[in-house]
């Protein structure tokens, strides 16, 4: 009886709904509500995170139905680790958004859709049914299409157009392959389908859905094809939503990703494998150079966004065990640094009311603290030792070089290296130059901006924890890593409990 | 653009249409727990049944006559949805259980069978309708040159910008860089 693994979804629209019901208009008291929420579910993904990883995966048959029949809730330590960076996350981004904006200028409904945004990312990481998922990234979609243009003016929903628009294909494609899968399958359930698809291998139709599914969850993660609608979408969003868009929502797509190649299908996919690291390839560098030729601060990060999601997927091309270990703690790594640096350019924007950077300068001076966190999580994106992007890289590129991938190899260093021109570019557009004479400063720092400072900090300091005990985190990814590769184990959890209509 | 018809057969006929496409959808809500149907799929009808009306009878008057907001409306639902999921982990069961009652003989009806998926399906219908009334109401009157809020709603739900589609569009750019 694990009922405690439907929280993670349940906490968040309860709280979405009591604020829509009860106190529709924002308020002190409403904000204090809603942090109080996001810090229990914080708490509750980290006791999660301890039981599975002492525990075999936990798993809650829903409404006592026995699979395959019922739907499942599955936790087992890939996916304790992305609940609880989500709720890191999305409890320092709803922070910082309260000190980016002022109780009478906030709008009534951010906070209500960015909880159901939240649950829609949790549920997709808890279930263990392929229907269940699609329904999670509806969710998670539609919160964020509303959220994407609430507080948008026209020519930011002309942005937002394409986002709309490819992730609806997407969703389209979604269902189409869900279809295909229960026609090849005869099941929905996650584990089912691993046993079933186990005792099919080399079958043309397993390897129909997995195409579909790649496609659906490429296009969610954006892989180099069918990136395009990211880079030009996120940079409307203020940076609080920003911050936790770029943190997570892609991450999603890595995550089922993983969990597909992982647990669902038989690992001998060798051609799917070596098309997603080449494709992979092509993102990091073309995404960097799309970031290299930005010149502010929210389009040089979203761009950041797609390269670094390259690294993910090239890990997942190379598909060894330690290959999807250093995936799984480049995860972590880029959910909490990629965040920070836009929780920083957000602070930035605060103190030069813009984020161009041909208008910004100065901070320097005006915010050391802000531009140390800068340099620091600039430095680790870019993957300088012994910060946290380094061991991620290291690890990758080891796994390339030892499975002669030298081409990738060069891809992903050369990626990096550009990473660290366009860090260097907010650098010293925002923080060295000084200020240029048409640009705005606000000369007195307020209080706002020293919570956004404190807010910055935290997450800094996160970050250089997973640099620094890069053993202990890197330990955490392995287990997760060998425990998601074990199909068997996965599938024990699952069917080891009994229900209604059981076989 | 004027969005009433001015047919008279479709202005007398469809209080009648209205009240067949629920009873409809009722029927399909009450069937749905062991039979094609549900909440998802009544809640749709009940939706689609709103949008008639409206286009018929004018926007402005749909919204007028509406008893509830439909949003308010929408969040209770998903609460009892929630709700309705929520109660049975009190008794240590686990979420979603469901609850039977059996009736062999209730006046009137005959043999009733009911269980607490059928509060689950209310909750979805009431989300789903509402929220199809909603978005079709705000769509509808931005594109048809009134404004997308009543001026009631306008601190809940309205940003900076809200307007008819057309008339915003032309304005200079507020927020230019």
């Amino acid at each position: 009886m694990n009922n405690l693994l439907v929280l993670p979804f349940l906490l968040p629209v309860l709280t979405a709904v009591i604020c829509c019901l009860f106190v529709g208009r924002p308020g002190v008291g409403r904000r204090v509500f809603i942090a109080i929420s996001a810090a229990a579910q914080c708490a509750l993904a980290f006791y999660l995170a301890v039981r599975a990883f002492h525990e075999p995966p936990l798993v809650l048959l829903m409404g006592g139905w026995a699979p395959p029949l019922g739907v499942v809730l599955v936790v087992d330590g890939l996916a304790a680790i992305m609940l609880c960076l989500s709720t890191v996350v999305a409890l320092a981004c709803i922070l910082f958004s309260y000190a980016e904006i002022p109780v009478w200028a906030e709008q009534p409904l951010r906070l209500p859709l960015m909880q159901l945004l939240v649950a829609g990312i949790n549920l997709s990481f808890l279930t263990g049914d392929l229907f269940n998922l699609f329904v999670a990234f509806e969710i998670m979609l539609v919160a964020s299409y509303a959220l994407l243009t609430l507080e948008a003016n026209d020519r930011h929903i002309k942005e937002a157009f394409p986002y709309l628009a490819v992730n609806m294909f997407g969703s389209a494609l979604f269902l189409v392959a869900a279809g295909l899968a229960y026609s090849v399958f005869g099941t929905l359930n996650l584990a089912d389908i691993s046993r079933r698809a186990e005792a099919m291998q080399g079958d043309f139709g397993v390897m129909v859905v997995a195409v579909l599914l790649v496609v659906v969850f490429g296009i969610k993660a954006g892989v180099f094809p069918l990136y395009y609608w990211l880079p030009n979408s996120y940079p409307i969003l203020p940076f609080s939503l920003g911050a936790f868009y770029s943190g997570m929502l892609t991450k999603v797509g890595i995550y089922v990703l993983l969990r597909t190649f992982g647990t669902v299908f038989p690992h001998n996919l060798t051609q799917l494998y070596t098309a997603l690291a080449w494709l992979a390839g092509l993102t990091m560098v073309l995404a960097v150079l799309g970031a290299v030729s930005r010149n502010f601060i929210r389009g040089i990060l979203s761009f950041h966004i797609v390269s670094q999601i390259g690294y993910m997927i090239l890990a997942i091309g190379f598909f060894t065990p330690l290959a999807i270990a250093a995936c799984i703690f480049y995860v972590i790594h880029h959910i909490i640094v990629k965040s920070s640096l836009f929780l920083i350019g957000g602070t930035a924007m605060f103190y030069n009311r813009t984020d161009n950077l041909a208008r910004m300068g100065g901070l320097l001076k005006a915010s050391p603290i802000l531009a140390t966190c800068f340099i620091i999580q600039a430095f680790s994106l870019a993957g300088v030792p012994p910060l946290s992007g380094f061991w991620g890289k290291y690890a990758i590129i080891l796994v390339g070089l030892e499975e002669h991938r030298y081409w990738l190899v060069v891809a992903a260093l050369v990626a990096s290296v550009l990473t660290l021109v366009s860090m260097l570019k907010i650098w010293m557009g925002a923080f060295w130059q000084k200020l240029p004479a048409d640009g705005t400063a606000d000369p007195e720092a307020p209080a706002a901006a020293r919570t956004m400072t404190a807010i910055v900090c935290a997450l800094t300091l996160i970050s250089l924890a997973i640099g620094f005990g890069a053993e202990f985190f890197f330990g955490i990814a392995q287990t997760a890593a060998t425990s998601l590769l074990d199909p068997a184990q996965y599938r024990e959890a699952v069917f080891s409990l009994t229900g209604k209509g059981g076989q | 653009m004027k969005a009433t018809t001015d047919s008279f057969l479709v202005r007398a006929l469809i209080g009648l249409v209205f009240l067949l496409v629920n009873i409809v959808s009722v029927y399909l809500l009450l069937r749905g727990h062991n039979l094609p149907g549900g909440g998802f799929i009544g809640g749709l009808m009940t939706g689609m049944s709103f949008i008639l009306l409206g286009l018929v009878r004018g926007w402005e008057e749909l919204q007028r006559e509406l008893p509830v907001p439909p949003l308010r409306l929408a969040s209770f639902g998903l609460l009892l949805a929630m709700i309705t999921g929520t109660a049975p982990m009190l008794f240590g069961r686990q979420f979603l259980t469901q609850y039977q009652l059996h009736l062999d003989y209730v006046p009137l009806i005959g043999e009733v069978h009911i269980g607490t998926p059928l509060l689950f399906d209310i909750g979805v219908f009431l989300l789903v309708s509402c929220i199809t009334v909603k978005l079709v109401i705000v769509l509808a009157r931005s594109t048809s040159g009134l404004p997308a809020f009543t001026p009631g709603e306008v601190p809940y739900y309205a940003s900076e910008l809200e307007g008819p589609i057309e008339e915003t569009a032309n304005k200079e750019d507020r927020h230019a860089n």
